[in-house]
């Protein structure tokens, strides 16, 4: 009950204060306004990002079929010696983790405890969109289980479609449904510079993030 | 009235003064450099303005919209008055969630109702998680700038306090003492039983808060404990989804000089289904401590539209030599110089709307084009009309304005004293001015003697 109190009471007190200092001017109305839907050359696009990407210090290998994004993320497992790889529960992020070799140990996220999701090496997951601006991949919960193995382990590999590239934030922005309970944007691995300014990669969340570009179908 | 002596203790301090240099003069540059990524950089600061006037002109209609819209996502919404029921509504909940350990991210808001302390009081150790705070946190001490926390430490100094703290062996690599860091915060966040985080922006239109950050540690608080508590003023609401874009196109850009910090967090409520990731219960808390005070002038309104990037503090010439703890609050530099005041009492800090030249450089680089001048003008106002002592300057001060006053209007005194200053030929010392400057000699006759003296007669070509 007290919460409702102060509920009302904040309210109260805005609109009182509001109230004692009229508006000075016809408020404009403050919209933003439409994204342009831009239709830009898919090839620029897609420059654009990988370019970006790179900017942001992210890795990014462009593969145009599952036996190849197989093979290339069992380089990329193999050139950091990473173990332990855990996959998402995406379809296709399970069946390019099939078709990985066997020298490696994979895991589904729903076995793992806490502690042992903090012991592994590699997270796999998709990603939902791109956005050519900023480098950035975007992630939607509602999707896949993809928030922690995104964050945890210190190598993040992420599929995503060229054809899920957005020009630009407003784009990306503009296709998002808060049906997602959590939306995650990624732009290049974790960094702090608070320890007199210098840049280190990789204190919380990953110190790798490879992006694996699916063209074709 | 702490201001000037702190300030006096920081100005002597030669390495903290090194360090506010290269870290305001590398954001100065990162900034500009960034700017030119954005077409039309004053539009979008424009638009970003009209945003956050519009939103606090209807603050009360916004305010309930994102409650409801949030609370229909599943998250649960507190309304704080003051520090006092914010700390007690958040003890409450750690309380009946049973949290021995709680992980923050960085949140000014906690630092403003001293949440920590509160906490502790309850038996609640809460663990800071951004690598500048935490660095702070173990040394016992108080973030000097609001990026970059602990700017004031040197890493041979941050290497003594992880071998003591942390039982690790001295290093100066700061990618050892990061990595140090993160093992030690790995196992709280391992233990932790809830998470506090602050809150960007507050989106109306669909009850989603949105964390920027470039760590991972808000997404680790976030997303690992059972329970998330969200704190923040209420200010940060803004009406519609797709007015991100402007607000994600400034803030990291003034803040940091980035095109877009490492990770953006968007959360819509709590996890829709069981086997999803995520905390199971989500609180809200509104926070007012003043602010709603705030709307009642159309000059203080202005500062609730800041989204606290820092750029002010970095641009500042004040703040660039004295760094943020000589401000004594949570919040430093001229946005803290007019938000203090407002938020914590004139009276505590009648001080701050004079730690400035009023020189513009604030307002210049404000991404939401604040008039940080005008409202230190309109506090210095206020501390005059109020008549609270502002130091002890300011009885020197005052009697040298009562003398001048008392000569002026006394026209022969004026000449007379005048006439001996004359005579004497030198120039009163005035402190600190002329310790480096020597003042104009005056001239040898004053102009009323030259006009008594013939001045009068002579006329000019064209009369």
């Amino acid at each position: 009950m007290r919460s409702g109190d102060a509920r009302r009471e904040i309210l109260h007190a805005i609109r009182t204060n509001l109230e004692s200092s009229p508006p000075d001017r016809l408020s404009a109305p403050a919209s933003s306004p439409p994204v342009p839907l831009s239709v830009p050359e898919r090839g620029d696009v897609v420059k654009h990002f990988t370019e970006q990407l790179a900017a942001v210090g992210a890795q990014c290998t462009t593969v145009r079929s599952e036996t190849e994004a197989a093979a290339a993320l069992a380089r990329i497992l193999a050139d950091a010696g990473a173990r332990r790889v855990v996959g998402s529960d995406a379809p296709l992020v399970q069946r390019i983790l099939a078709a990985v070799g066997n020298d490696i140990v994979i895991d589904r996220l729903e076995r793992l405890s806490r502690d042992e999701l903090f012991a592994c090496d590699a997270g796999v997951t998709t990603a939902q969109w791109g956005i050519a601006d900023t480098g950035t991949l975007v992630l939607e919960s509602a999707r896949e289980r993809s928030r922690l193995l995104s964050l945890v382990p210190p190598i993040h590999v992420a599929v995503l479609s060229v054809r899920c590239i957005c020009e630009s934030l407003g784009d990306a922005l503009a296709r998002l449904s808060v049906a997602s309970h959590a939306i995650t944007f990624i732009t290049g691995p974790s960094r702090t510079s608070d320890i007199e300014l210098t840049l280190v990669v990789g204190v919380h969340g990953p110190q790798t993030v490879h992006v694996l570009l699916m063209e074709g179908p | 009235m702490t201001f000037e002596r702190d300030a006096r203790t920081a100005l002597a301090d030669g390495q903290l003064r090194g360090a506010l240099r290269q870290a305001t003069t590398l954001f100065g540059e990162r900034r500009r450099a960034a700017l030119a990524t954005v077409p039309d950089w004053e539009g979008a600061r424009d638009r970003a303005r009209a945003i956050k006037d519009e939103t606090l002109e209807h603050l009360d209609r916004y305010l309930e919209e994102f409650a409801a819209n949030a609370e229909r996502a599943g998250a649960c919404v507190h309304w704080a008055r003051d520090a006092a029921a914010a700390c007690d509504i958040i003890g409450g909940i750690a309380e009946r969630r049973g949290a021995r350990t709680v992980v923050k991210s960085k949140s000014m808001a906690s630092e403003e109702i001293h949440l920590n302390a509160a906490l502790a009081r309850r038996g609640i150790e809460a663990v800071e998680t951004d690598l500048g705070e935490y660095i702070v946190q173990l040394a016992g001490e108080t973030p000097s700038h609001i990026v970059v926390p602990a700017i004031h430490k040197t890493k041979a100094q941050i290497a003594a306090l992880f071998a003591d703290k942390l039982g690790i062996a001295p290093s100066d690599d700061v990618a050892t003492l990061a990595a140090a860091a993160r093992d030690a915060l790995r196992r709280r966040f391992a233990e932790a039983d809830l998470g506090i985080s602050g809150v960007n922006f507050a989106v109306a239109e669909t009850g989603t808060i949105l964390i920027l950050e470039n760590e991972g540690n808000a997404r680790m608080t976030t997303s690992l404990p059972h329970t998330h508590v969200a704190l923040m003023g209420i200010e940060k609401v803004i009406p519609r989804f797709a007015d991100l874009d402007v607000f994600l196109q400034l803030l990291p850009r003034s803040g940091t000089g980035q095109v877009l910090t490492a990770y953006q967090s968007l959360i819509t409520g709590t996890k829709r289904r069981a086997e999803d990731e995520g905390p199971e219960e989500l609180h809200i808390v509104l926070l007012d401590n003043g602010r709603s005070r705030m709307l009642a002038s159309r000059v203080t309104r202005q500062a609730l539209a800041c989204i606290r990037c820092g750029a002010c503090l970095n641009a500042c010439p004040v703040y660039r030599q004295i760094g943020g703890h000589a401000y004594g609050s949570v919040y430093p530099g001229p946005i803290g110089a007019v938000l203090s005041p407002q938020l914590f009492g004139l009276a505590r800090s009648a001080a701050l709307p004079y730690a400035s030249s009023l020189c513009g450089a604030c307002r210049d680089v404000c991404p939401v084009k604040i008039d940080i001048p005008a409202l230190l003008l309109h506090l210095r106002a206020q501390v005059v009309a109020e008549g609270v002592a502002v130091g002890k300057g300011h009885l020197r001060e005052r009697l040298a304005f009562w003398i001048y006053t008392a000569v002026m209007v006394r026209p022969r005194l004026f000449a007379w004293l005048m006439r001996a200053v004359r005579s004497l030929r030198i120039m009163p010392p005035l402190g600190a001015w002329t310790k480096w400057r020597d003042l104009r000699p005056l001239a040898p006759r004053s102009f009323r003697e030259q006009w008594r003296a013939g001045l009068r007669d002579q006329r000019g070509p064209d009369a």
